[in-house]
């Protein structure tokens, strides 16, 4: 069996961390969100693997190349405008050599358990699965094990059950999927509609976990979700004085400064220093060559690589995108409030987002689940209380 | 120089040798060809890239072979010229790189006791040696046979008498095991295997080695057996792909934030703040650098940062003119990629004849130049399989970096506090790049302004005039147009009588002290109405007023602004001979690291 993985979109929503790379290499866990998928896919057997890249598709060859390193065959097919997975999915036709196939898409953790479900049934089907909020996902309804409604993001949900995007199909799919194509409806869904008539669609339900990320606050969730099943692997150097709790790990020629405490999970990528007397709690991701100066406090956060964060700063429910430079006191203040993307009202609980490459000054404080654009600038002693676009200077 | 590599297994010995000599495609290729053990010896060759040659071979099935990539020295490029070499009659196949000085009077012996050449190519001799000498057993036969021979050499041998083996000897040419199950692998370079196993014996000059599908055997030339560690590459076989990109040469200009990281990583810290080469300072009050083509660039610019950065004195000079001219100075510091130029492990020897204390700043772990050197300083940028040299530069700048700052601390020039800025600044050297990078749709605009120019000139002062005369070579080695650079206050003695309208110069015109004087001279050449392009610091709007158009990189300081200019340029090189449908990844006439003098 093989599978195809849909990697092409963008993830607009999840700005400012797209701009550079597409959602699926996100990193979580210091790893993108894709290697989880394509783990999971070779826990189950599955050795050649169909990715559809398109936004950003350098990103992820440069990173996955031919799979050799994950003992995995890897080959790309291309949709070069993002216009619906049911077009995505047919730009890997011309790779399929097995008449059985999973589908799924690129941006979501599944564990290994969940999908093997899926795989030991007969195509077609559908892993599905419950959710508090079904009506921001594909809303399923269920009647013997065959799926008898499938609608996408409904006003109102007639049921707690959600599509996850995972399928397994059998070749003449493709057939299906063209022409609904042809005639312009270019998701998966549409086509599925077909299927769901003669109740041929099986609904498998997932035990186990399935995360998908959509937000930027999302990423914070499914960071703390993939970090819980971290080994303990220290290397670097770790100084006298030094706490380490919990599962923590610390990459090659990485510094802890004496007086640190750091209780897991944690990890800590290659060619950091950190320290003096600064405290890292759970759940955190720190990326390869970040620099976190001394009395600093990080909680529940992504720092993505090669970047600063100076002396007596706080951190907490936050990520910080690549390659940022904040001077010392800086502040996220973590809280419940209410955040537009995109034109959605969302309520959540978090500290700030930060894009790729900015550089803050001293003494910064940035409201609860302020955005902050990638490449901005923002001067000493302000206090940020609205999201920031890209490029911006605040002075 | 030319790239050869060898199996024994259980897998098709076609596929495997024809991937093989694709990746070693980047050490010549102007002519290519294998030999398969089926039953009897199978010999296939053809001229022009490995495509051509692999079109014109059946599936045949054998299990043991081995393979040859060209790149000319002796005898013209030609069917009969090129690898494998049989002997007069066919039971032996041989593939060769280096080169043969005594084989007129190995061929004219050969020839009175009645063996027929087929080739001009110095090569054929050491087949016909080991056909002269075989009495039962091939390593005999190779070991006897390359005790008459002089110069250099990393040899491949089999035989259908012997078809279960290869037989591998190396002098001066490299030669590396790879170490599989049920499966062995010999190659010119590491990559050529890399996709099946990432353990590795090396095989030292005057070695031989005997491997099988089951056992590797090596031996000196007495025919004592050795016992040779494994080694663990790290590089993955990805990285030897182009992944997705066009070219190999824009998929390593895309990996330098990564590169950069590596080359960096645990070498210096920002909070204490120090800077580690482990390199003991004794000897260090004065430095000859030694290098030839890209690295000696590298070199030059490696002057201005050791001097500056360290107040110590510097030497700079050509390997190839070092060897036989060079002063001997305390400390000799040799720049070579491949760490296999032949040029530059001259100098090498020749400044260890004199006591010099030595040092090699190179990117291959294991190479010969690191045997010869008393200090190592590794580039770590990988792989580099574009023949244009990208990361590997920009890995080789930076590691003089860290050399200097490492100098100046040690010798009190530095002290802590300007060790904490240049390495917060390093430190964001790999999100810089990045930025630069994003800037492609800009620089490939520029491409477009030059790629129809027949001459473009790049200029710079201090730093930045190494740095042009490398975007020169960049863009000539690639694009095949004229190119060349100059030290900004040289044009006016001399080039100006080729400055037109139609001759695009690029200007470097960093935030330095000699700023003022880069915007004269740009002020001359506006004056003899040439388009001028300059790459400047973000935020210099004067600029604008002196040039056409403008490359902007994020502010930084000498010499870290070196780097960003330098991929610039990469990229301008890169889409200018993109727009002209060049060759990018194999230019003509050139070879990846040149194994001759």
């Amino acid at each position: 069996m093989e599978a195809i993985v849909l990697a092409a979109g963008e993830g607009r929503r999840l700005r400012p961390f797209t701009h550079y790379m597409p959602k699926v290499m996100i990193p979580v866990g210091n790893k993108p969100i894709l290697e989880y998928v394509i783990d999971a896919l070779k826990e189950n057997g599955i050795r050649r693997i169909i990715i559809v890249a398109g936004y950003r598709k350098e990103s992820i060859m440069g990173h996955f190349g031919d799979g050799i390193k994950w003992d995995v065959e890897i080959v790309y097919a291309f949709q070069e405008k993002q216009i619906g997975t049911g077009h995505a999915f047919l730009q890997a036709k011309k790779f399929v050599t097995d008449d059985e196939m999973v589908v799924l898409s690129g941006d979501n953790i599944i564990d290994a358990k969940g999908l093997a479900a899926l795989i030991e049934n007969d195509a077609p089907s559908l892993l599905i699965c419950e959710s508090k909020i079904p009506s921001k996902y594909g809303v399923v309804e269920l009647e013997n094990g065959s799926v008898t409604s499938l609608k996408e993001k409904p006003t109102f949900a007639e049921s707690n059950l959600i599509s996850t995007g995972i399928y397994k199909f059998k070749k003449d799919i493709f057939d299906i999927v063209e022409n609904f194509v042809e005639n312009g409806k270019n998701r998966i869904t549409d086509a599925l509609q077909v299927f769901i008539k003669e109740k041929k669609l099986k609904g498998i339900k997932l035990q186990g976990t399935w995360r998908d990320i959509v937000y930027p606050w999302d990423i914070l969730d499914v960071n703390a979700e993939v970090l819980y099943e971290l080994p303990l692997s220290v290397a670097g150097t770790i100084e006298k004085n030094v706490t380490i709790r919990g599962n923590v790990v610390i990459g090659e020629d990485t510094i802890i400064h004496s007086g640190s405490y750091i209780e897991g999970p944690v990890i800590i990528g290659k060619g950091c220093e950190i320290g003096p007397n600064t405290c890292i709690f759970p759940s955190t991701s720190i990326g390869n060559n970040v620099t976190i100066h001394p009395f600093s406090c990080i909680r529940n956060s992504v720092v993505m690589d090669n970047s600063t964060i100076g002396s007596y700063s706080l951190l907490s429910n936050s990520v910080v995108g690549k390659g940022c430079e904040i001077a010392s006191r800086f502040s996220a203040i973590e809280g419940e409030t209410k955040v537009e993307v995109e034109n959605e009202i969302h309520e959540i609980k978090a500290g700030s987002f930060i894009g790729n490459d900015c550089k803050i000054g001293a003494n910064v404080i940035v409201e609860a689940g302020k955005i902050i654009g990638g490449k901005c600038t923002i001067s000493s002693n302000k206090v940020v209380n609205r999201d920031v676009p890209d490029g911006s200077m605040v002075i | 120089m030319c790239g050869i590599i060898g199996y024994v297994g259980f897998r098709n010995a076609r596929n495997i040798i024809i991937e093989g000599l694709k990746r070693l495609e980047y050490r010549g290729y102007d002519s290519a060809g294998i030999g398969i053990i089926e039953g009897n010896l199978h010999i296939y060759k053809n001229v022009g890239e490995i495509e051509n040659l692999e079109k014109s071979i059946p599936q045949i099935d054998g299990r043991v072979g081995i393979g040859h990539t060209r790149w000319a020295t002796h005898g013209k490029v030609s069917i009969e010229n090129a690898h494998p070499h049989t002997d007069c009659n066919k039971k032996f196949a041989i593939v060769h790189n280096g080169i043969i000085e005594n084989f007129k009077s190995l061929k004219e012996m050969l020839e009175r006791k009645g063996h027929t050449f087929s080739s001009e190519t110095d090569s054929e001799v050491i087949v016909h040696l080991i056909e002269e000498k075989y009495k039962g057993s091939l390593e005999e036969a190779v070991k006897k046979a390359i005790k008459e021979l002089k110069g250099s050499y990393a040899i491949i041998a089999i035989s259908q008498l012997e078809p279960d083996k290869i037989v591998g000897a190396r002098n001066e040419s490299p030669l590396v095991i790879g170490v599989g199950e049920k499966e062995n692998f010999i190659a010119s370079d590491i990559p050529a295997f890399l996709k099946y196993t990432n353990r590795i014996k090396y095989l030292n000059d005057g070695e031989i080695c005997v491997i099988k599908n089951d056992g590797i055997k090596i031996m000196d030339l007495n025919g004592k057996e050795i016992e040779r560690e494994e080694n663990l590459i790290k590089w993955q076989a990805e990285q030897a792909e182009k992944a997705g990109y066009p070219h190999f040469m824009l998929k390593e200009i895309y990996e330098q934030p990564h590169s950069i990281m590596e080359t960096m990583r645990g070498r210096i810290s920002e909070i204490e703040p120090w800077i580690n080469l482990e390199i003991d300072f004794d000897g260090m009050d004065e430095v000859a650098l030694v290098a030839c083509g890209t690295s000696y660039y590298a070199a030059m610019a490696g002057k201005y940062m050791i001097e500056e950065l360290a107040g110590v004195p510097v030497d700079i000079e050509l390997s190839s003119e070092y060897r036989y001219f060079g002063k001997k100075r305390r400390t000799v510091l040799a720049i070579t990629q491949s760490g296999e130029t032949a040029d530059t492990i001259g100098a090498l020897k020749e400044a260890k004849m004199y006591g010099c204390k030595t040092i090699v700043v190179t990117n291959v772990i294991g190479s010969s130049a690191t045997r010869f050197a008393d200090h190592v300083l590794l580039t770590r940028a990988g792989p580099e399989i574009g023949v244009a040299a990208t990361k590997t530069f920009t890995a080789q700048l930076l590691t003089l970096m860290l050399f200097s700052l490492y100098l100046g601390m040690k010798n009190g020039k530095l002290h802590a506090n300007e060790i904490k800025n240049y390495v917060a600044e390093l430190k964001r050297l790999p999100s810089i790049v990045e930025e630069v990078l994003e800037r492609e749709n800009e620089i490939k605009e520029i491409a477009k302004i030059i790629h129809d120019k027949n001459t473009v000139f790049f200029i710079g002062r201090g730093i930045n005039y190494p740095i042009a005369l490398e975007g020169a070579l960049k863009l000539k080695e690639i694009s095949y147009i004229h190119a060349e650079g100059f030290a900004a206050g040289e044009l006016k003695h001399g080039p100006f009588a080729l400055l037109s309208e139609e001759t695009p110069v690029i200007a470097l015109a960093s935030k330095d002290r000699v700023y003022e004087k880069v915007m004269g001279n740009i002020g001359e050449i506006k004056a003899r109405n040439s388009p001028v392009i300059a790459i400047a610091e973000e935020g210099d709007e004067d600029i604008t007023n002196f040039a056409d158009h403008v490359i902007y990189y994020p502010k930084l300081s000498f010499p870290l602004f070196s780097i960003p200019i330098a991929v610039i340029l990469q990229l301008l090189a890169y889409h200018t001979a993109s727009l002209r449908n060049c060759p990018i990844d194999k230019p003509r006439n050139l070879a990846k690291s040149v194994t001759v003098e």
